[in-house]
């Protein structure tokens, strides 16, 4: 927990209300984002992303699982987020336990779309071998190794950047299996693919600071909140889903207003997290050759 | 990755995508499979005082789904507990292990404690117990599921308990567990009202049942505070368009206010002197 002092408190209610923040930046600026990619060997795909002190790793692992019985046609993915008491000591123990569930719920909310997949950052159905038989289970886990607030955010991008290096072997079913029997099949070890990462959304939390809400803010800052919206928006403008943070309750104009707002930040986020994972992946590709 | 830069790098999708046409699962125009309209909430029913040894408590029928709320308290935080100078709310929610068509062992509902306790806290006057901890404690006795879908379940294997199941006991849970803090006499700003809302193929359906949920492109849960027109917690998933959600929106907090009017009419029937 941030300790300030009444002063400091008030300086930072102050700022937000005349539109000129501590560090210097603007109600609605994100601090700078560097993004690294392929940061891990052993999983498929992996990113770190770096906002000011925030600073978080995302991995996807690939594993060759079977379908649910009520959804053959579907692979499945899992988000699990884990906060490492080496970034806060507040995260030992429980603390850490309820922030963890409470980003993965969010982020679950925010990636995973609905039951019908409609807004899913992944495509469900292009994970799936063979329908009913295998399919591939993507496991997504962040990792948060440096805490300044903002972490919501930090994630959904670790995690499109990781999404966007990840490589899946190619698959070829070598022998068609009769009904029952599961179907044999060849994994390649030098084929990869590469998933189509343009339908996966950002998300942009607005913090409420008395009267007025900011994007990215610093746990200072989120210390002062009295409750935060967090809105995940795809390429086409549309919204994959809401959570909120914060017990206080919001009048619904202002939740809509915010997510007019949302929707005009995304645009900006979303272009130059695309550059930034592009730079990353070019730097990768640099190294190998 | 070592060796994953292929030149041109392809979309993954090992099997073709077959576009199966989907079952509607609206067979008339503008009916539902149990028989309301789709801006219809299921028939609400709420008694208060359904647990003696509590200090407040409520039940709650939906439908199909049935759920009871006790609340405990407020009592003497944990020795362990850091001194407050405001109260503290403690949530847990349970399933009962026949509450769904599958039987399952009773799993961990983390994700509904929080939002739970999310959903409450806004509304509670929390200074008026300091040093003392509120417990609120739902038990869901049946899900919202009807045996009459098209849509059946079967089977579901263990490993897809990550699904954010049936978020319409959610919302009952919550507008319950409001009316026994009331009961309970626990000081808060109004009562909690919850409403969901899925969006199938470009329709808006209020207060959905486990089959429409289940195939829902969009969903949407409102808890707010009627009297004073706050939000205090919103759950948005899938894909939608802001018209959309906007339409979306004023729907459930329109449900929300009818609901607050029957949770308010139950409260004073149960009020000593209400018969004469």
């Amino acid at each position: 927990m941030v300790g300030l002092s009444s002063g400091e408190k008030q300086f930072i209610q102050g700022g937000i209300a005349q539109d000129l923040r501590c560090d210097g930046r603007k109600r609605l600026t994100y601090r700078p984002i560097y993004v690294e990619t392929g940061v891990i060997p052993q999983a498929n795909g992996s990113a770190r992303i770096r906002m000011g002190a925030t600073d978080v790793i995302a991995s996807v692992k690939a594993e060759l699982g079977k379908p649910s019985s009520l959804q053959p046609d579907k692979g499945k993915v899992f988000i699990h987020i884990d906060c490492s008491p080496t970034a806060e000591p507040a995260f030992e123990g429980r603390g850490g336990e309820e922030l963890s569930a409470e980003l993965s719920v969010a982020l679950q909310c925010c990636l995973l779309g609905g039951k019908s997949g409609a807004g899913a950052a992944i495509d469900l159905s292009s994970l799936v071998v063979v329908e009913g038989k295998n399919c591939w289970d993507l496991y997504i886990d962040g990792l948060v190794v440096s805490s300044d607030g903002n972490l919501l955010d930090a994630l959904g991008a670790a995690i499109k950047a990781a999404l966007s290096n990840t490589g899946i072997p190619r698959v070829q079913v070598t022998a068609d299996a009769s009904s029952d029997e599961q179907p044999e099949v060849d994994i390649s070890d030098e084929e990869f693919l590469q998933f189509d990462t343009s339908a996966v959304p950002v998300i942009v939390t607005l913090t409420k600071v008395g009267r007025h809400y900011i994007v990215d803010a610093t746990s200072e800052e989120e210390s002062q909140m009295s409750s935060a919206v967090s809105i995940s928006v795809n390429r086409q403008g549309h919204i994959c889903g809401i959570t909120k943070r914060g017990g206080a309750g919001l009048d619904p104009s202002i939740i809509l207003d915010m997510i007019s707002v949302a929707k005009h930040v995304s645009e900006q986020l979303l272009n130059k997290l695309d550059s930034e994972i592009a730079a990353a992946e070019a730097e990768v590709e640099d190294d190998e050759s | 990755m070592a060796g994953k830069a292929t030149s041109t790098p392809t979309t993954y999708s090992p099997s073709p995508t077959s576009h199966k046409t989907k079952v509607p699962i609206f067979s008339d125009d503008r009916v539902r499979p149990d028989g309301r309209g789709f801006n219809q909430c299921r028939p609400a029913f709420f008694r208060t005082g359904a647990v003696n040894a509590a200090s407040g408590s409520a039940y709650a029928e939906f439908g199909n789904t049935k759920v009871i709320v006790s609340v405990f308290g407020p009592r003497e935080s944990k020795k362990a507990m850091k001194y407050s100078d405001i109260g503290r709310l403690n949530c847990n929610v349970s399933f009962s292990t026949f509450a769904n068509l599958v039987h399952r062992e009773g799993s961990d509902h983390k994700e509904y404690t929080t939002i739970l306790h999310k959903a409450l806290e806004g509304a509670i006057m929390l200074e008026t117990f300091p040093k003392t901890t509120v417990d609120v404690f739902a038990l869901v006795l049946e899900s919202g599921g009807s045996a009459k879908l098209p849509i059946i379940c079967f089977s579901i294997s263990i490993s897809d308990n990550f699904v954010m199941h049936v978020v319409g006991d959610l919302s009952v849970v919550i507008s319950c567990a409001s009316l026994a803090l009331a009961d309970a006499g626990i000081m808060m700003y109004d009562l909690v009202a919850s409403v969901s809302l899925s969006c199938l193929n470009k329709n808006l359906v209020i207060d959905p049942i486990l089959g429409e949920e289940n195939c829902e492109d969009g969903g949407l849960m409102i808890t707010c505070l009627p009297s004073r027109y706050e939000v205090t917690q919103l759950t948005v998933t899938g894909e939608w368009s802001t018209p959309m959600l906007n339409e979306g929106m004023q729907l459930c907090l329109d449900a929300c206010a009818e609901l607050a009017k029957i949770m308010r009419s139950c409260l004073v029937d149960a009020a000593p002197g209400s018969e004469e």
